[in-house]
């Protein structure tokens, strides 16, 4: 009789699991543009079947789930917890059992050591929690800082994300947008309209062109869920999964053929004209995919992931095709904020320059380029992952000190052959130095050509740099890749005494 | 209409394209002068070139300096 008792009753628990099961997991059919439901999405980011749900019976007070999913599974067999909005309950409004959860997926993933995805799609604090919605989504960003030592935090807005839902994602490191579906604003067009009296939709307020292109709140544009889902997987593919964790490391993969035969000729004679700064990145990284972060964004800078040797570097490079490499208050900033990411997460960082400097003039002063340059200088300064330069032409003035001068902490830096470095550009110099032979010389264009030209072969040539120790060595564009591969392995080595790391 | 705009202040210090030419997208309308680089002016559209500007003159990041149509 015993025996028959037990079994019964271990049939019942199985059936009320069972159905327990089915009523939470039920599909909701996503509405408007989205794909995909808050756990299918979860599932799709990581590998397939690795997905494990944390908590997921918990409800809020109205009998519905905590209007988040979250969870843990792996990305290329390695460890990623998510936190994945449930827009199908309440809008993905962040209440106070929501945020209660959210946090444990983040002191989980600060804890543990494990990067962490947060996929928004939430319309802001749920108004009938009232002040508990408030202090929880404060419980959520103070996390998000606290996370900021400690592991990689991406942000990708499926969806409107509106007030609170939106900065959240300006606290984490990296922010994907899938076009045309996902918002983020601080307030919506309603109180747009109330208050400034723009008829503005929410695609302007907050749409992924606009912050990906204008305001440099989101750093990547996709087209629709699986691209965010792929591009998270390529962005995790080249950091380590904690700040004092080990890099992934790839098989090494040598650069193009085509593209190495060619790195010698990319930059022009004429030092005015200007040239695709991706063809020298495609010269000496590793051949393979790459990934560029704010491509739309203050596009004088690039700012991408690649590898060398197998090993996953950040890239800051100037680039002369876009307003001819210039650093200005927009460019300073995107690529402050990069060098501070590498330098968290131990990524050496690449610089490739080619630089005319810092753009003069009221518009940019006003803007605060003195303060935003300052950014960049910083945070070269306090980077302690390796640095190597390279400088393949021009560098003048504040400009060269700020993009990985030695000066700065540059663990090593080169000058191609053709390089020039100096305070100014010989035109400038040449207008300061000789301003009275100019004025009473006969033919002022043919001696300012003369003396730029002096100037040139006697001051900006590379060798005076070198000399006086300020860069390493001057080498051939094809000697490049050698150079720092070896410089990376180097600096690699355990036994040093550097005070910096 | 299409518009080639400067991507950044500068003097214009050649135009290209003259009045009336038949341009494709991305082709270079006028080079301008910027810190001593030569920024090209790409066409945003396939038209008619109608040039806003002169040589030797001053331009803002984002003014026309041809209407394209």
């Amino acid at each position: 009789m015993t025996t028959i008792n037990t079994e019964t009753a271990t049939s019942d628990h199985r059936a009320r699991l069972a159905r327990r099961r089915q009523e939470r997991f039920r599909r909701v059919e996503p509405r408007g543009r989205r794909e995909y439901t808050a756990r299918e999405r979860a599932e799709m980011l990581v590998d397939a079947g690795s997905f494990v749900e944390m908590s997921p019976m918990r409800v809020d007070s109205d009998g519905k789930g905590a209007g988040v999913v979250i969870g843990w599974g792996r990305v290329d067999g390695r460890g990623v917890v998510i936190a994945s909005h449930d827009a199908a309950v309440a809008s993905g409004a962040i209440g106070a059992v929501f945020a209660e959860t959210v946090q444990k997926a983040q002191r989980f993933a600060i804890d543990k050591g494990y990067p962490i995805v947060y996929i928004n799609d939430s319309g802001g604090a749920r108004i009938h929690d009232g002040i508990h919605a408030l202090h929880g989504c404060g419980g959520i960003f103070a996390l998000n800082v606290k996370a900021q030592r400690r592991v990689p935090q991406i942000s990708l807005i499926l969806g409107p994300c509106a007030g609170a839902a939106a900065y959240s994602p300006a606290l984490t490191d990296w922010t994907i947008m899938v076009r045309e579906q996902g918002q983020m604003f601080l307030t919506g067009p309603d109180i747009v309209k109330a208050t400034t009296g723009e008829d503005a939709t929410s695609e302007d307020i907050g749409g992924s062109q606009m912050h990906t292109e204008v305001s440099g709140v989101a750093h990547l544009e996709v087209t629709n869920e699986s691209e965010a889902f792929h591009a998270t997987r390529l962005l995790l593919s080249y950091l380590p999964s904690r700040a004092d964790g080990p890099m992934p490391v790839v098989a090494p993969r040598r650069p193009s053929p085509v593209a190495a035969e060619r790195l010698p000729y990319v930059v022009p004679d004429r030092a005015s004209v200007v040239f695709d700064m991706r063809e020298v990145i495609d010269g000496v990284l590793d051949a393979g995919p790459r990934l560029e972060l704010m491509p739309a964004h203050a596009p004088s800078v690039l700012t991408l992931f690649g590898h060398l040797d197998g090993r996953p570097v950040g890239v800051l490079a100037n680039q002369p095709a876009s307003r001819g490499g210039v650093l200005d208050a927009k460019s300073s900033v995107k690529a402050a904020r990069f060098i501070e990411f590498c330098g968290r997460f131990g990524l050496p960082v690449v610089t490739f320059v080619d630089v005319p400097g810092f753009l003069p003039g009221t518009v940019e002063e006003s803007r605060g380029v003195i303060t935003h340059g300052a950014k960049l200088l910083k945070a070269y300064v306090e980077t302690t992952s390796p640095l190597l330069t390279v400088v393949v032409r021009k560098a003048y003035g504040g400009a060269y000190i700020a993009m990985g001068s030695r000066s700065l902490g540059a663990d090593y830096s080169w000058a191609w052959s053709g390089a020039e470095i100096a305070v100014m550009g010989p035109g400038g110099a040449v207008a300061l130095l000789h301003r009275r032979a100019l004025r009473d010389a006969d033919d002022p264009e043919a001696l300012r050509d003369e003396l730029a030209a002096e100037y040139r072969e006697n001051v900006a040539r590379p060798y005076v740099a070198a000399e006086a120790g300020v860069i390493d060595d001057v080498i051939l564009p094809e000697e490049t890749r050698d150079r720092l591969i070896d410089a990376l392995a180097t600096l690699g080595h355990e036994g040093g005494t550097d005070a910096r790391r | 209409m299409h518009a080639a705009r400067a991507e950044i202040v500068g003097n214009v210090w050649r135009l290209v394209a003259k009045e009336g030419d038949l341009v494709d997208t991305g082709d270079v309308v006028a080079v301008l002068e910027t810190m001593k680089m030569e920024i090209p002016v790409h066409a945003g559209g396939p038209g008619t070139v109608r040039l806003r500007v002169r040589e030797g003159e001053i331009v803002q990041e984002g003014d026309v300096i041809a209407d394209i149509g």
